[in-house]
């Protein structure tokens, strides 16, 4: 094996060789694969948590850089060890439970919130034949068990017993249930195109081989990458959507009452949420550990930290938004578009088909890939531009009704005024 | 004892003490919570059965959907947390139950039990053999399950319906949970229309003669098209 | 998977569960905690359709199409059950069944 391989295939190697060393050491059988597996899904959640730690630095340098400061530059080179003092920082902070707490309640919710985010890292495939367990239904397991994060949530708001926690669990509830449709929605046209629904299928389809020309997805569907983001970033839980903890008006939401090790739980929950929405984001729209040179994990690697780039720009970059505008993205123009994008996408994809089997065994046109990328291209793109030029007629109408209504408030004013410039009480 | 039987008994511990915390627990958030704890023993038990689909399924629609609204139908009626959990027909209700758990014990289990004339229990079901494995589940019943919906000789039409079943079930939930009726946004349009129409005609007459010292006090003209 | 697991024990389980729900709605004061029995109830129904399904024919798309049924209905139920409960607890600040009696002679 040459050396290129080697490196290509380094992860699958040193899996491979753990394993025999294992099976050497306790004979083959049932205890040796669980022990094996048990490395594997420890491996895993190290990475993740490792992962959190570089993410913290990383943010925190990106938004000081758009915000014109320097950032964290006091602990090591670049302050390249502020995760480490930060992490002893928590670990010796006291652990408080407020008094009037539901104790369980409160103490069982950073553990749920972590072990779930953690939890999705089981299906992500790195590289080919790398991946904890290669489910056939991979995107529906990730976003199923993204969703136990709102139970951990709402657990927190009710469990600490504060009116701000109690607030920012309801704002929770509104705000990730609603996202997660349009998430699900956008999934759909991916699921369609692949045909099936595990990743490392998903993958394979956007893999450059002989009669696949290695297409990423976004090209396929940039309007559903971008709706898929938008929500990602909602679902989350970040800037510009952090309603769940906005300080300006709600202390911190569900977290208020955590300190020490329970907050520092959080953190690591919903920062994983974000490498595990970005991981995904890479894997469905821009073709996950394929790519040319590079090493496959290394690709995978390079997609998700562009992702993560993008939404820390979002936050370095965007005002928060308001709750109603929050709400009335999603109901009013994300899910809208994204059905109508699933319906022309299924028909389309039905009509022009890339295979001569499908052709024989369903009838339509026969198209090269490029082809069929090209044409769903060009249909979601018209679907975006129609579906913004509706919000943006609509934003007029509104804002223009508002500005009269504000003219005739004033002219009021104004009668109000001179009225009692005269001498005399208006009424 | 196979791994599996240690499993299957783990999880059926969980559902059923779940279970039992949902129907007693005092405290209705607690109830909701342990309604979470059977639901995911629910999803292990699919998971054993070979249904990974619908474990996920489960997990999504259980768990992440309709726990939540129970959960928030609890903190929204949270001003009735009654202290006695149980009603007065608790006994009752508890032997019924118990009498109907021991009916379908006897009909589904595995001892032959003969009651005059009849005999119950120890069914056989067809394909399944005393000794014998569970035969396989092909690998394309996901694909066999998706073509049976589109397929109106099998689900096609019972799919349609439930489609507009859970539309209709939607739109009910709205209008029945809605905080104003449809009179009251009536009669709050009307009200605006009103005070509108006073305020233009308060505007009227004193439009050309402004003040020199008012037009300071009466110009907020920067505002920025901002609601609150 | 089923390495040794006769398929009664599912059928026995899916009973108890259902006998634990059907207690929940005979017994409980509240009318959300009634639903909760009856969500449990729909589970033991699933239970079951799945494990015949798994023991009896799994090469037939039947029990996973009812399975997913009740998935749809049980959310139905939910949403419609639960927006009442929040209609009737708006008009008369309770949610016990017994004291909705205003329509009794």
């Amino acid at each position: 094996m040459s050396l290129i391989d080697t490196i290509n295939n380094l992860l699958k190697i040193i899996g491979d060789a753990v394993a025999n060393l294992v099976q050497n050491i306790l004979g083959p059988g049932l205890g040796a694969d669980l022990i094996v597996m048990g490395l594997g899904a420890l491996a895993l959640c190290t990475v993740a948590a490792l992962t959190f730690m570089a993410m913290t630095w990383a943010e925190r340098k990106v938004v000081a850089r758009i915000q014109s400061r320097v950032g964290p530059n006091q602990a090591g080179p670049f302050g390249l060890l502020q995760p480490i003092a930060d992490g002893i920082k928590m670990f010796t902070k006291e652990d408080t439970t407020p008094t009037s707490a539901d104790r369980w309640v409160y103490n069982a919710a950073p553990l749920i919130i972590a072990t779930f985010a953690l939890l999705t890292f089981a299906v992500f495939p790195i590289a080919p034949g790398v991946v904890g367990t290669n489910l056939n239904i991979g995107v529906f397991f990730v976003i199923a068990v993204g969703s136990a994060s709102t139970v951990a949530i709402l657990m927190a708001g009710w469990g600490s017993n504060n009116k701000y926690s109690l607030l920012g669990a309801f704002r929770t509830v509104a705000q990730l249930v609603g996202y997660e449709v349009p998430m699900l929605l956008n999934v759909i046209p991916v699921i369609v195109l692949a045909g099936s629904m595990g990743l490392a299928d998903i993958v394979q389809r956007q893999t450059l081989a002989d009669g696949n020309p290695g297409i990423p997805f976004i090209v396929y569907l940039p309007l559903s990458a971008l709706a898929f983001f938008i929500a990602g970033v909602a679902e989350t839980g970040r800037s510009p959507f952090d309603l769940l903890e906005a300080e300006s008006e709600i202390v911190a939401g569900f977290h208020v009452e955590y300190s020490g090790m329970k907050f520092a739980l959080f953190m690591l929950g919903e920062y994983v949420n974000t490498l595990a929405v970005s991981i995904v984001f890479a894997t469905l729209f821009l073709g996950g550990y394929a790519g040319p040179i590079l090493p496959p994990y290394l690709w995978l690697a390079l997609k998700t930290a562009l992702v993560f780039f993008v939404f820390m720009w979002l936050r370095g970059t965007l005002p928060r938004v308001r709750v109603d505008q929050l709400m009335s993205l999603n109901w009013k123009v994300l899910v809208p578009m994204s059905v109508v994008n699933i319906i022309a996408v299924i028909i389309l994809a039905k009509v022009f088909v890339t295979s001569p089997g499908l052709q024989a065994a369903n009838g339509g046109i026969l198209v090269t890939p490029a082809t069929q990328a090209a044409i769903l291209f060009v249909a979601n793109i018209a679907i975006l531009l129609s579906g913004l030029a509706i919000v943006a007629r609509r934003a007029r109408v509104l804002r223009l009704a508002e500005e009269r209504q504000l003219e005739s408030r004033r002219q009021a004013n104004r009668a109000a005024v001179s009225g009692f410039a005269g001498g005399a009480p208006a009424k | 004892m196979t791994i599996s039987q240690i499993l299957f008994i783990v999880i059926a511990l969980v559902v059923l003490g779940g279970g039992v915390m949902v129907v007693t627990a005092r405290n209705l958030f607690h109830a909701a919570l342990f309604l979470i704890v059977s639901f995911f023993g629910v999803t292990g038990l699919y998971v054993l059965l070979d249904a990974g689909f619908f474990a996920a399924a489960q997990f999504l629609v259980y768990i992440g959907a309709i726990s939540i609204l129970v959960i928030f139908a609890v903190m929204l009626t949270r001003g009735v947390q009654q202290a006695q959990p149980a009603n007065s027909q608790w006994p009752a209700a508890l032997i019924t139950s118990v009498i109907v758990f021991v009916i379908m014990a006897i009909m589904l289990g595995p001892i032959a039990v003969t009651i005059g004339d009849r005999q119950f229990g120890n069914l056989s079901w067809p394909n399944i053999v005393e000794g014998q494995t569970v035969p396989a589940v092909p690998d394309d019943s996901l694909v066999r399950l998706g073509q049976s919906f589109v397929d109106f000789n099998q689900y096609g039409a019972a799919f349609l319906l439930t489609a507009v079943l859970i539309l209709v079930a939607m739109v009910g939930a709205i209008w029945v949970a809605r905080d104003r009726t449809l009179k009251d946004v009536m009669e709050e349009r009307a009200e605006l229309a009103a005070e509108e129409a006073q305020e233009a005609m308060l505007a009227g007459p004193a439009q050309p003669a402004l003040p020199v010292g008012a037009a300071q006090v009466a110009e907020p003209t920067a505002e920025p098209a901002v609601r609150h | 998977m089923l390495n040794g697991i006769p398929l009664y024990w599912f059928l026995l389980i899916s009973a108890a569960l259902f006998c634990i729900g059907l207690y929940g709605v005979l017994a409980r004061k509240n009318a959300i905690a009634i639903l909760m029995g009856v969500e449990l109830m729909l589970n033991a129904v699933n239970i079951n359709l799945l494990a015949f399904w798994r023991y009896v024919a799994p090469s037939s798309p039947a029990g996973l199409a009812f399975a997913a049924f009740i998935f749809v209905i049980a959310a139905a139920e939910a949403a419609i059950g639960l927006a009442l409960m929040i209609s009737v607890y708006r008009n008369t600040r309770s949610v016990d069944p017994d004291k909705l009696d205003s329509m009794k002679l």
